[in-house]
């Protein structure tokens, strides 16, 4: 079977990785296990990037591994790519440290 | 599951069958430069200038790898800047190397003279040393008798995906069958820490896996720097990796599913076997000598790489004394680097494959390696210098 679409990685994932170049527009089969729903991409997402498999709101963590992989700094459309323009890091921010309570 | 390996006085079993030369300057280079068949650490770290907890690392990452079992016996001089320091005093260091049962030789500059006397009778001595280790013959051993370390590096997505989890399938038999395995990059639990708690074989294993993520983020917090820019890495990032909490809950899978019995310092050596989280830099040119040192006999980098371009020859080992061995899950990186890799498992992504039975496959490799098979880059006459994993301000 060749690689095609998306894999997500838990069911509580609002995110699957993309294991082919996937063109803006298209259907995307988004696997899980052996289920496969169906996504369509709104953008381009490169191979290794990620897709919103669900509306994610502003402040809403992003889930992959079922686990918190950070917040969505915008409010983001399911089809939309997820990287770092609208989703930042929780952890190890010196940045926030700095100017923080 | 049996690999050839050469036993030791102690009851461990080598994969490899050296003569350490230690510690890393002039005498240890030279001897080696003439002798085949010798190991010595290439390092600036001496322990000069440096705490007495830093000192006590580098005393440990040598007698460590002095003790690895693919060394068949060391020579341990006094020309170095360390040695003065009663933690780095060459008796010391050699006196606990030979704990192991294995034959350790000292070599004292002022007592010969001069250095050019000391190689002399060094290389004469390094070359009855190796002689006498090609007398040993390889036999079979069981899987309890290795240990193997590995990072994971140059992240993508497919790292998380396959490589890491088909890395954690072999650890889960290694450790199965009684053998030792070690994981570690204190950074790179941050965020997913929690989840590696509860795989804590104790309280106590669970609280010091919090700890060091919690110790490592407040030292990235008092830096004043997005720790974003700092790791994930910009090779990371340009392979599609976000956050340094998706890294870490990609990175962690390379563990597998074992219970954790510890965390271990730099170069510690554990109490018994099992899985161990190593509180360590992720930097190669730390890392591998570290795991080295703790006892593994072999070191692996499953390498994402979907960040990097055009970089074919990997580099070859910062382990002294143990082979590196390279893995990946992403095609356009093999295609990239296959003179370098010795293992793929993006089969699991293309649905060729499952985890598990990429797993068996990797350990099959394992125990090709571990029984004499080179790897692809231990056949490249190349050693990056080490850097020795200390915390403290040099002075």
């Amino acid at each position: 079977m060749p690689a095609r679409g998306a894999l997500m990685l838990s069911e509580k994932d609002n995110v699957a990785t993309a294991v082919e170049e996937i063109k803006q527009g298209a259907e995307v089969p988004v696997r899980l296990g052996r289920e496969v729903r169906h996504v369509r991409a709104l953008e381009e997402i490169p191979f290794g990037f990620k897709v919103a498999v669900a509306d994610i709101a502003k402040g809403a963590p992003v889930v992959k591994y079922g686990e918190s992989i950070g917040v969505a700094s915008v409010d983001i459309e399911k089809g939309r790519r997820v990287h770092i323009h609208n989703l930042a890091g929780a952890r190890g921010r010196g940045d926030l440290a700095k100017g923080g309570p | 599951m049996e690999f050839l390996g050469y036993e030791r006085p102690d009851g461990s079993a080598g994969i490899r069958n050296y003569v350490l030369v230690i510690p890393g300057g002039l005498l240890a280079a030279k001897i080696c430069d003439f002798v085949e068949g010798t190991r010595t650490i290439l390092t600036a770290d001496s322990g000069s200038g440096r705490t007495g907890r830093d000192r006590e690392t580098v005393a440990r990452t040598l007698i460590g790898l002095g003790r690895n079992p693919n060394v068949a016996s060391v020579i341990v001089h006094s020309s170095s800047p360390g040695a003065g320091y009663p933690e780095l005093r060459p008796s010391r260091i050699a006196e606990e190397i030979a704990r192991s049962g294995k034959r350790v030789e000292l070599i004292d500059v002022a007592e010969e003279g001069n250095t050019f006397r000391a190689l002399e009778k060094g290389v004469q001595l390094a070359r009855e040393m190796v002689r006498q280790a090609s007398m040993l013959r390889r036999q079979p051993f069981d899987l309890d008798h290795l240990a193997v370390g590995v990072k994971c590096g140059a992240s993508d997505t497919t790292s998380g995906i396959a490589g890491n989890p088909v890395i954690g399938n072999l650890f889960d038999r290694i450790v199965e069958a009684g053998g030792t395995a070690f994981f570690g990059e204190n950074t790179e639990i941050i965020g997913a820490e929690h989840v590696l708690a509860r795989r804590g074989v104790n309280e106590r294993a669970s609280k010091r896996i919090l700890e060091v993520a919690e110790e490592t983020e407040e030292r990235a917090k008092a830096t004043g720097e997005d720790i974003r820019t700092i790791n994930p890495v910009p090779a990371n990032i340009a392979g599609g990796l976000s956050t340094l909490e998706e890294k870490s809950l990609g990175a962690i899978h390379k563990s597998g599913s074992a219970p954790i019995q510890g965390v271990l310092n730099y170069a510690e050596r554990p109490g018994g076997k099992g899985l161990y989280f190593v509180d360590n830099w992720m930097s190669a040119t730390s890392i591998f000598a570290g795991y080295a040192a703790s006892g593994a006999e072999l070191v692996i980098y499953q390498l994402g790489g979907g960040g990097s371009r055009g970089n074919d020859l990997l580099h070859p080992t910062t382990a002294v004394v143990s082979p590196l061995m390279w893995t990946t899950a992403n095609p356009k990186t093999l295609a990239m680097a296959r003179t370098s890799i010795d293992f793929y498992s993006g089969t699991v992504i293309e649905g060729e494959e499952t985890i598990e039975e990429a797993g068996g496959r990797l350990l099959q490799t394992v125990l090709e390696i571990a029984s004499g098979t080179l790897t692809r880059v231990e056949t490249i006459r190349h050693t990056d210098p080490t850097q020795i994993y200390l915390k403290d301000t040099p002075f």
